[in-house]
């Protein structure tokens, strides 16, 4: 109760505000539709929306796992050499500058309409936080501990799984925390584009001025990202809980 | 002195005001870059109507209805069925200039394809279209979208279609047609009015609030804009010129054949008679009940309250 109830205060505070200018009149509800509306639009378009919304989450969800898996492998990568690190680096930073929603209809073309699309978006927009953190955690392992290990004739690689990686974890899920929202926000353009799912939901409401339904799939595209942080918190809760200070407290 | 002069100022300051106000400044927001849709807006004589016109263009998604409601812009162009939505959702948005006299709108498809009826269309392969659009779902709603696959609408990108036979797409009778062809790709046409439906399309709007308060106001932007598709009409080429300067991702020449294509749609034979712009309430009410047949407004939803005639 005491971990829920303070983010509850303002959500109820803002909601029942939000209520009250739109039915006093101070607001017109074709700009900002009351919280009452946007319940009814979930209620009334809850199978249209659960179907959007599977696809969403699974083009977010693949799209996340790919960045995890690519950004994790590129980090570890550029981490091996200083020369490898600096040639391919700025390559990196590249992802995080591409405006998605200029290059989205060019990935229509390359993927096609659909879901390959969707994830493609999702991937290119939330690759590079894990590469920057999962690169900053491999490069700061304690030094004490590493001349530890090569004094006990430790390999790289065994260096690397037994002592650089969990070292970086902190790190690692930090960088994932920031992808998880990016993975959600790149699915959701990448289907303005591509059709299907909360994206396009969003694009038809609009279309038809159904602000109280473009709002209510906002509303899950959110949902979907907490989930995503909260698996990432989880995650984190189980690994770090018995040695870094971040889960403990 | 000091009291003295800022007393003067005080009671100075109406008439200064007012004399200010004889050139009215006004916001017009439009729902595409500069294009030759847009060319009498752009041709119109503001000055000579005592108005200062500022042009917002606007891009896929602008807003333009909501703007208007919300007083961002004083003017917007939007079309018709969006009007009378907006009106359905209480926004009190007034149509008082038709540019677009015939619904431009249509589906285009590869002529190799040799297709007879946009339902031909809805058989096999792909139609890239707006869902939302009422047109859209009166032809789902006819025709059923089983059989084809669905895909959003890429604006006038036109790219997917030249590179898939079997890819058809909504587009402004005037103007993707023209590019395919130019990029080598013959096209049928099929005109959405083929189904009957015919919205006025590119419409000039205003609030109800602001055409009560100032009429006078509203007369002469409308017959500013009236003057300024008389002589886009009549002579595109200037105009044309210094819109494609503000939009130079279109060439000249297409610029002026669009102009040279869009014509029939503007200046048909009632505007002959009853003046450019001008609208009935019975495409309204047509309107209107194909609307509501789609669920979107009440049967008795009152057309006279959706447009003015200035």
């Amino acid at each position: 109760m005491k971990k829920i109830l303070p983010p509850l205060i303002p959500f109820v505070a803002v909601t029942v505000l939000v209520e009250a200018l739109v039915r006093g009149g101070f607001v017109p509800s074709y700009l900002v539709p009351a919280p009452s509306a946007v319940l009814r639009a979930l209620m009334d378009n809850r199978a249209e929306l659960a179907t959007a919304m599977g696809k969403t989450s699974a083009a977010a969800f693949l799209g996340f796992a790919l960045s995890t898996l690519a950004g994790i492998g590129t980090a570890i990568a550029l981490s091996s050499s200083r020369a490898i690190q600096r040639s391919l680096y700025p390559y990196a930073v590249f992802f995080q500058t591409v405006p998605i929603i200029a290059i989205a209809p060019l990935l229509v073309i390359w993927f096609g309409y659909g879901m390959q699309t969707v994830i493609a978006c999702a991937f290119i927009v939330s690759i590079f936080p894990v590469i920057a953190n999962t690169l900053t955690g491999l490069l700061s392992t304690d030094p004490a501990l590493r001349d530890l290990f090569r004094l006990y004739g430790a390999s790289p690689g065994v260096t690397l799984v037994k002592l650089r990686f969990p070292a970086a974890l902190p790190q690692i899920l930090t960088g994932l925390r920031v992808a998880s929202g990016l993975a959600v926000i790149g699915a959701v353009v990448g289907e303005f584009i591509g059709g299907e799912g909360l994206g396009s939901v969003v694009d038809v409401a609009r279309t038809q001025q159904r602000v109280d339904k473009v709002f209510a799939a906002v509303l899950l595209a959110s949902v979907l990202g907490l989930a995503l942080f909260g698996l990432i918190n989880l995650i984190s809760a189980l690994t770090l809980r018995h040695w870094h200070a971040s889960e403990q407290a | 002195m000091h009291r003295i002069s800022r007393r003067a100022f005080l009671a100075a300051a109406p008439a200064l005001l007012g004399s200010c106000g004889k050139r009215n400044r006004i916001r017009l927001a439009l729902n595409w870059k500069p294009d030759p849709q847009f060319g009498g807006f752009y041709a119109a004589p503001y000055q000579k109507h005592g108005l200062e016109v500022d042009i917002l263009p606007g891009g896929a998604g602008t807003p333009t209805v909501q703007m208007i409601g919300a007083g961002s812009a004083e003017f917007g162009i939007v079309s018709a069925d969006e009007l009378v939505l907006a009106r359905s959702r209480g926004n009190d948005v007034v149509a008082v200039f038709a540019v677009f006299q015939n619904c431009p709108q249509g589906i285009m498809a590869h002529a190799s394809r040799h297709l007879a009826s946009i339902g031909d269309v809805l058989q096999e392969g792909t139609l890239a279209i707006q869902r939302g659009l009422p047109f859209a779902r009166l032809l789902e709603k006819k025709y059923g979208f089983e059989h084809v696959k669905v895909v959003p609408s890429p604006g006038g990108d036109i790219s997917a279609f030249l590179r898939d036979e079997w890819f058809a797409q909504q587009c402004f009778v005037m103007s993707e047609p023209l590019q395919a062809r130019h990029a080598g790709v013959d096209v049928t046409v099929f005109p959405v009015a083929d189904i009957g439906y015919n919205p006025y399309t590119t419409v000039l709007a205003a609030s109800g609030a602001q055409i009560s308060r100032d009429a006078g106001l509203v007369k002469s932007m409308v017959s500013a804009v009236r003057e300024g598709w008389r002589s886009y009409l009549d002579n595109s080429k200037p105009t044309n010129t210094r819109m494609h300067e503000r939009n130079p991702s279109m060439d000249l020449a297409t610029f002026e054949e669009v102009a040279q294509a869009q014509k029939p749609f503007i200046d048909t034979r009632e505007t002959a008679q009853a003046g450019l712009g001008v609208m009935t309430a019975e495409r309204w009410k047509t309107l209107i009940t194909q609307l509501a047949e789609l669920g979107d407004v009440p049967q008795a939803f009152p057309a006279q309250d959706c447009f003015r005639n200035f």
